[in-house]
This record gives C-alpha cells, sequence and structure tokens, in this order.
C-alpha cells in the first residue's frame, strides 16, 4: 500500500528532473549519433551554466582534431575540492556522446572515462580529487 | 561520498520544523527551546549558507491525501527518489542525450537534500494544489499558448526560448524562490538598513531594504519585481511587486504580489514560506513553504551568460535540422 502511494509521486521525479535541466540537449545534440571519443585532454572550461572538455582526438590519417565535449556545472565539483588543475591536459579520455546536429565537432559527454575505465569524477576517481 | 548536508539528520529536524510550521506562520520559538542567534540590532541572525534542494513537488502529486508523511516514509521517498535520479538513461533515447548529473554531484542526493516531510510545497490551498484560474486567468494563459505558437518552436528563435535557457532568470532566484535539481546555494547578509540574499544560480544578488521607503513606481517593472522588507516580530517580512508579466511565475501576471517569510527555526533551518497574490490570474491566494537548510559556502560564481555556448549549439542545431528539412 505504502508503494502504491509512492509511486505517483515518483513517477513525477523523472519529467521534473528534466525540466530543471538548463536546456534542451536532444535540439542541440542528435540522438542518432552516438560516438565514442578517445583523445587527450587539451583544456577544461569549468564554466558555468555547462563546462566544456576540449579534448585532441587523432584522426584516422593521423591529424589530430580538437572536439568540444559539453558537461555539467562545475560548481559543486568545486565544493568538493576539484579546480581547474585537478584533471591536468594530456590527461588520456574516453567520452560517449552525442554530436552535435549542425555536424561540428562537439559532442554531450555523456559518459566520460579515465584511461584505467573509472568513470572520471566518481568516487575520487579524478587525480588530485579528495577521497569522497 | 562527502554531502555538505547530513540526510539522516535532515530527516528529523525538518519533520519538527515543518510540524512546527503547520498551523500557520512559523513565528519563531516552536516547541524545542532554541534560542534565535541575533544581529547587533537585535533583529534574528538568517547570516550564512543555506540551500533549499528538495525532493518535495510544489504540488502535491495526484492520488496523495495527507498534508505530511510519516518520517519513515519520507526517508524511503527519498531513497527512491535518489536511486531513480541516479539511474543509467538508455542509450538511443531522447533522456540519454544529456551530460550524466551523478558524475558533476549534481543530481540532489549529492549536492544535499533539505528534506522535508511534507507532500507538497503548496500548504494553502489545504489540498496542497494550485488554486483554479480566474476567467480573466483562464483567457491569459490561452493567450499566451497562442502567442507561443505564433513565435514558432520553443528553440526556433532566442526570443522563443524560456528565460533560464536565455541566463536571463533562473527558478532560484525568482522570487520566490524555488529550488532546481542542482546548485540551490544561497548566502544572506543582513545590515541594520538591508538583507541581501545571493542566489548563486544565477548570481542574482537580491538586494532589499528594511528602512521603510515607499515602493518603486507601479510604472517600473523588473524581472525580479521590487522588495521591500521589514521585521514582524523575529520574521523577516519581504513584500515585492513591480513584476513584469514576461516572468510569469505560473502563469503570474504583473500584478502578482508576493510575500516571503523568513524564520530562523533551528540553527540549521529557515522555514520559508511565501504568499502569492494575483487576481488576475487565481481565485484566491496562494501559500508554499519549504525549509532552507545551512550548508557550507562559499558560493561559487555562475556567470551563465558568459559562457552559455549552449543557446548558440541550439540555435545551430535547429538551423542544421531546417536546412535538412529543405533539401528532401
Amino acid at each position: 500500500m505504502r508503494v502504491l502511494r509512492v509511486v505517483p509521486w515518483i513517477l513525477c521525479l523523472v519529467p521534473c528532473a528534466l525540466l530543471s535541466a538548463h536546456h534542451s540537449f536532444p535540439t542541440e545534440f542528435d540522438v542518432s549519433k552516438p560516438l565514442t571519443l578517445k583523445g587527450t585532454l587539451v583544456k577544461w572550461e569549468m564554466i558555468n551554466p555547462h563546462s566544456w572538455f576540449h579534448v585532441e582526438v587523432k584522426g584516422p590519417e593521423g591529424r589530430a582534431v580538437v572536439w568540444m565535449v559539453e558537461g555539467g556545472s562545475p560548481n559543486q565539483l568545486i565544493r568538493l575540492g576539484v579546480t581547474k588543475n585537478t584533471v591536468a591536459p594530456g590527461t588520456a579520455l574516453v567520452i560517449d556522446g552525442y554530436r552535435a546536429r549542425d555536424g561540428s565537432n562537439k559532442i554531450v559527454g555523456r559518459n566520460i572515462t579515465l584511461s584505467d575505465g573509472k568513470r572520471l569524477f566518481m568516487g575520487g576517481s579524478a587525480p588530485g580529487q579528495p577521497a569522497q | 561520498m562527502k554531502r555538505l548536508v547530513s540526510a539522516g539528520l535532515l530527516v528529523a529536524a525538518a519533520a519538527g520544523a515543518a510540524c512546527a510550521g503547520a498551523g500557520g506562520a512559523a513565528a519563531g520559538g516552536g516547541e524545542a527551546a532554541y534560542t534565535v542567534p541575533r544581529t547587533p540590532d537585535g533583529h534574528p541572525d538568517l547570516q550564512g549558507f543555506w540551500t533549499n534542494t528538495t525532493y518535495t513537488p510544489l504540488e502535491r502529486p495526484a492520488g496523495i491525501t495527507k498534508a505530511f508523511y510519516s518520517q519513515a516514509e519520507a526517508a524511503e521517498i527519498e531513497k527512491k527518489a535518489a536511486a531513480v535520479e541516479g539511474e543509467q538513461t538508455e542509450p538511443g533515447t531522447a533522456a540519454d542525450v544529456h551530460y550524466d548529473f551523478t558524475q558533476f554531484q549534481l543530481d540532489r542526493s549529492q549536492g544535499g537534500v533539505a528534506s522535508n516531510v511534507r507532500t507538497a510545497m503548496i500548504v494553502d490551498p489545504p489540498d496542497g494544489r494550485l488554486p483554479p484560474l480566474t476567467e480573466e486567468g483562464t483567457r491569459r494563459s490561452a493567450a499566451r499558448a497562442e502567442a507561443r505558437k505564433r513565435a514558432g518552436g520553443q528553440y526556433d528563435a532566442i526570443q522563443n526560448m524560456a528565460l533560464s535557457v536565455r541566463c536571463i532568470l533562473m527558478d532560484r532566484a525568482g522570487p520566490p524562490m524555488l529550488p532546481g535539481a542542482y546548485n540551490n546555494n544561497y548566502q544572506i547578509i543582513q545590515t541594520r538598513d538591508h538583507v541581501m540574499i545571493l542566489v548563486e544560480m544565477i548570481h542574482d544578488a537580491r538586494i532589499i531594504p528594511l528602512d521603510g521607503r515607499p515602493a518603486v513606481d507601479s510604472r517600473v517593472q523588473q524581472w525580479m519585481g521590487s522588495s521591500r522588507g521589514r521585521w514582524e516580530g523575529d520574521t523577516l517580512v519581504v513584500e515585492t511587486t513591480n513584476f513584469t508579466p514576461k516572468t510569469a511565475f505560473r502563469g503570474s501576471t504583473e500584478r502578482m504580489r508576493l510575500v516571503e517569510r523568513f524564520t530562523r527555526t533551528a540553527e540549521d533551518t529557515i522555514e520559508y514560506r511565501f504568499t502569492v497574490e494575483d487576481a488576475s490570474m487565481w481565485t484566491r491566494p496562494w501559500t508554499a513553504e519549504l525549509p532552507m537548510k545551512k550548508t557550507i559556502g562559499p558560493l561559487f560564481e555562475h556567470a551563465c551568460h558568459e559562457g552559455n555556448y549552449g543557446a548558440a549549439n541550439i540555435l545551430a542545431g535547429v538551423r542544421a535540422d531546417e536546412k535538412r528539412a529543405a533539401a528532401r
């Protein structure tokens, strides 16, 4: 019975959370264009409303291309001790995401992983991040 | 995981605070012998860093008939809600086209929830729902919907986008100040003549005179209205008028009159209660209440407009879609 009472409230949660998002990601990025990038961090724009990782990716002919990867607001990470130097330039990253609808070299960073397979910022995985 | 506020402690604290405020405006005191700290001027000291992050919805969900959950129910709901937020989205769905809130510690359970046993923020009307619209309110809502339709899609032009997407105004600032998913942090500073409420998102400072000066001319309309404050006993009362219809808080008009009440009910709690009056829109005033819980400072910059690449990217995406559609 208690569970039944809880259900409608829980159902409200996901749409409510989505409405709280800053803007429409599916309008910015194309759900039909999933992409995995492997490269090295050039810089992290630790800015609001969303942060941006610049990642150099070597193309099939060895030519380096810099991609911009959209991430979340950094403010909560700052509270936990993360700084713009926490993830050093040159750090190897694997990014799963969806490409920009306009075909430019931008993706939403659906998941960002370090070379050892740990998810960035999760469980204190960022180099120098205080244990959580 | 380091948490800014202890959820377990807060469930108990919020339960007490919410119940204390249930019978009306919580005018300080309460059952517990809490002695409110005071400024040199003798007023309650509200200064510090606060968060109003919550899982409690503004309106009571369908199927819920009571005003309060038990503490056990509230704890269970928060646990389930945190689990729902932490779930991974299905690849290839629109919901998956987003960074992961949990990766940036932006989900509410990691950000620090100001727990609440209320089933809804709205405490009046007693059913926890917004009151019915007036005839004029219904007409205004229909006119707004029609105007939006004429303007095109929500993301077709920058003017069509929500104020939050354009980094003009976010719900955290309001007023009234309502939490979103993350960064629901505030800093309050008091002087003898003013109260300042700094809102982390999007770095708005509400500067509220307490010196009895008159309201600004009614022809002046501002995004956040114009606020005047006063002390009623140990409660800070802030009245705000001079809104612009462009803010349209839940459909409100420029005639909205907002009365906010801040009462410190515990060392770690300010009870935040607000009443919305807008006879153009609703058949009666309505009141909501939610706790603000102590959190750690400082607030961090949220220079939204300067870094808002997203708005331009959205427009680029829409234009690219249009080009593709035209080529077909």
